[in-house]
């Protein structure tokens, strides 16, 4: 869909060949209307109700955006992004860029609303969050009009998995506790999640793992009564990635990730292989795992017993997601109105880690049941572009991955998302793009990143694969 | 102050009707963009694209595959090879159920997947190589 009808522009500079993008353009304009509309809606809200505090006079000219500077910014970036492609004229996806800006931009307006003093070094929330969010931006850019070839990825895909390995295990080695659970690492003056980054690597080690046993793994099965399993040869490496990378993670208590990491091994070994056996297998191992841990784990028996009664303990454990549930409740279907919900109670914050763990709950308050369903339609259509992107890749490879990029973020939003409304047990991950961090931003910028990368049809194909033949192998001797 | 309010929730509204707007478009787009992937003759299963060759087919030929392709030097094959180092009927690729499979027809010279010699069936991946003769093809997915 991309650019077949769009003719590439005439060079300005030899090399540069700027081709249009109308759609994303179309769609980025869309975009800043409703950011615009929604930082006026915001700006107005927080106006008058300073004003009715004070007991004074609406101040003139109280329906003008919030914050237009940290606005025009973001949106600058933005455009920014989209000049930047144009100029490269790769024929890329064109509405990956404005779905996941126009989600950048919802987290901006509720970064500003929340209040100031939740985190954020560099003078308040909604600072540090704009300054993730216009680097975020510019990964994807860099990823996106810079990579012109995927055997980087491809050949070195169990350097990646050490790579991954080995940053779990600094993690829980070096890393700091935050709220019972060993997550963040600290380099320096930067800290983050590597869980986050963790979790692309693995799509990228998964992708690069099944492409080349694929067709194996399709053919030859080992027969266990009435199963059919997977050849036990061909599997081993990849159920003792996984093992390590669930092992570390359960033991570090990020059972977010730990659910993020089955769920993303299950969906690829399916879309791999086609084989509704090997889904089956697994949820049978996620059910005995979960009771198993259930049984072992206070931290997890915890969240389940709270998800099943919250109201058991509305104070003290079950008081987040109370809390969260009033907040759906307030909002209603139309929603309060961006900057008129979170009621102060007792002198604390409804919701503790809101800004991390329940945006989908203040969003949900303010914009309602309509504006929530806009937010998952949005992730949707990110979901819908990976996959398309995977179906019309060229080879497994390029597949595997769009599929495993696109199915990562799906996940992730649904697994909080659901843990927001208490349809599953709540894990503490961060909302795709919306959340507020640094590490979540950067991280989903490189998945969109690579998206883009990998939806361009033009590119050149992929290097033919080493020989692996008898002849090679003697020469490989010799020259050791 | 009336006035006010009655704006304030006008922008309201205004958001999440922008917001709608915004899905709309997309999904118009993207519905547009299935519908013409749809109308694309979609029955082939696989490309071969040739790689190297020294006479016909030239490089970057692209042959659609069906079910069963036979590649070889006599002309009743699907993919005819002129090349002296390929046999007349040399190697058939076929898809069954779910993955594609290369079978050597009792060539001459053999064929090889990713250089190493093919024995009797072997399966295949998109992106491997495989070589006929001088002639090396490489094994894409459908384009849809």
């Amino acid at each position: 869909m991309t650019g077949a009808t769009a003719r590439p522009l005439p060079a300005i500079v030899p090399g540069l060949r700027p081709r249009p993008r109308w759609r994303e353009l179309q769609l980025l304009v869309l975009a800043a209307i409703a950011l615009f509309v929604g930082s006026v809606s915001l700006g107005a809200t927080v106006r008058a109700r300073a004003a009715v505090a004070a007991d004074a006079p609406l101040p003139e000219g109280a329906l003008a955006p919030h914050d237009l500077t940290a606005l025009l910014v973001y949106l600058g970036a933005l455009f920014a992004a989209h000049l930047i492609q144009v100029l490269a004229g790769r024929r890329t996806d064109q509405v990956l860029l404005p779905a996941v800006g126009l989600l950048g931009g919802l987290s901006l307006l509720l970064m500003q609303r929340l209040p100031q003093s939740l985190a954020g070094q560099l003078g308040g929330l909604a600072q540090t969050q704009l300054i993730w969010l216009v680097l975020a931006l510019g990964v994807i850019t860099v990823l996106a009009v810079g990579v012109r070839s995927d055997s980087w990825l491809r050949l070195y895909k169990y350097t990646w998995a050490a790579v991954g390995v080995g940053l779990l295990v600094l993690t829980f080695i070096f890393g700091r506790d935050v709220n019972g659970a060993r997550l963040t690492l600290d380099l320096g003056p930067i800290s983050g999640q590597p869980s986050e980054l963790l979790k692309v690597i693995l799509v990228v080690f998964l992708a690069g793992y099944l492409s080349e046993f694929r067709p194996l793994l399709v053919e030859q099965s080992t027969r266990l009564g009435p199963l059919r399993l997977p050849p036990l040869p061909y599997l081993a490496p990849m159920v003792a990635m996984w093992a390590i990378a669930l092992g570390i993670v359960v033991i570090q208590r990020d059972l977010g990730a730990a659910l993020l990491f089955f769920a993303v091994f299950l969906t690829l070994l399916y879309v791999a292989t086609a084989r509704a056996s090997y889904v089956v297998i697994g949820l049978g191992l996620f059910i005995a795992g979960s009771a198993v841990m259930y049984r072992l784990f206070g931290h997890v028996a915890q969240r389940v017993d709270i998800w099943l009664d919250p109201f058991a303990d509305p104070q003290g454990a079950g008081y987040q997601v109370v809390q969260a549930l009033y907040a759906f409740g307030r909002g209603g279907i139309l929603g309060t109105g961006l900057g008129n919900g979170l009621p102060v109670v007792g002198g604390r914050l409804p919701i503790p880690e809101i800004h991390t763990d329940f945006p989908l709950a203040a969003l949900g308050e303010e914009l309602g049941l309509i504006g929530v369903l806009a937010i998952l339609g949005l992730y949707l259509v990110v979901i819908e572009r990976g996959l398309r992107i995977a179906a019309s890749a060229a080879d497994d490879f390029r597949a595997l991955l769009a599929a495993g990029l696109s199915l990562v973020v799906g996940v992730q939003a649904f697994i909080i998302a659901a843990g927001n409304l208490k349809l599953i047990p709540l894990t503490g991950i961060t909302l795709p793009f919306i959340s507020y961090g640094g590490s979540s931003l950067l991280a989903n910028a490189l998945v969109v990143g690579l998206l883009l990368a990998l939806s361009d049809r033009g590119v050149e194909p992929p290097p033919p694969r080493p020989p692996r033949s008898r002849l090679a192998r003697i020469v490989d001797r010799g020259a050791r | 102050m009336d006035f006010f309010v009655l704006a304030l929730w006008l922008v309201r509204l205004a958001f999440l009707a922008v917001l709608y707007l915004f899905l709309y478009t997309v999904v118009r787009a993207l519905l547009r963009d299935l519908r013409a992937a749809a109308r694309e003759p979609g029955a082939e299963l696989g490309r071969l694209v040739v790689v190297a060759s020294t006479g016909d087919p030239p490089p970057g030929a692209v042959f659609a595959l069906d079910a069963v392709t036979t590649i070889g030097r006599d002309v009743n094959n699907t993919v005819v090879v002129d090349d002296p180092f390929a046999s007349g009927d040399h190697a058939a690729l076929t898809f069954r159920g779910r993955a594609w499979y290369v079978e050597d027809l009792g060539s001459t010279n053999g064929t090889y997947v990713n250089g190493s010699p093919v024995e009797g069936v072997a399966p295949l991946g998109f992106g491997d190589e495989i070589q006929v003769g001088q002639a090396r093809f490489r094994l894409d997915r459908a384009r849809r």
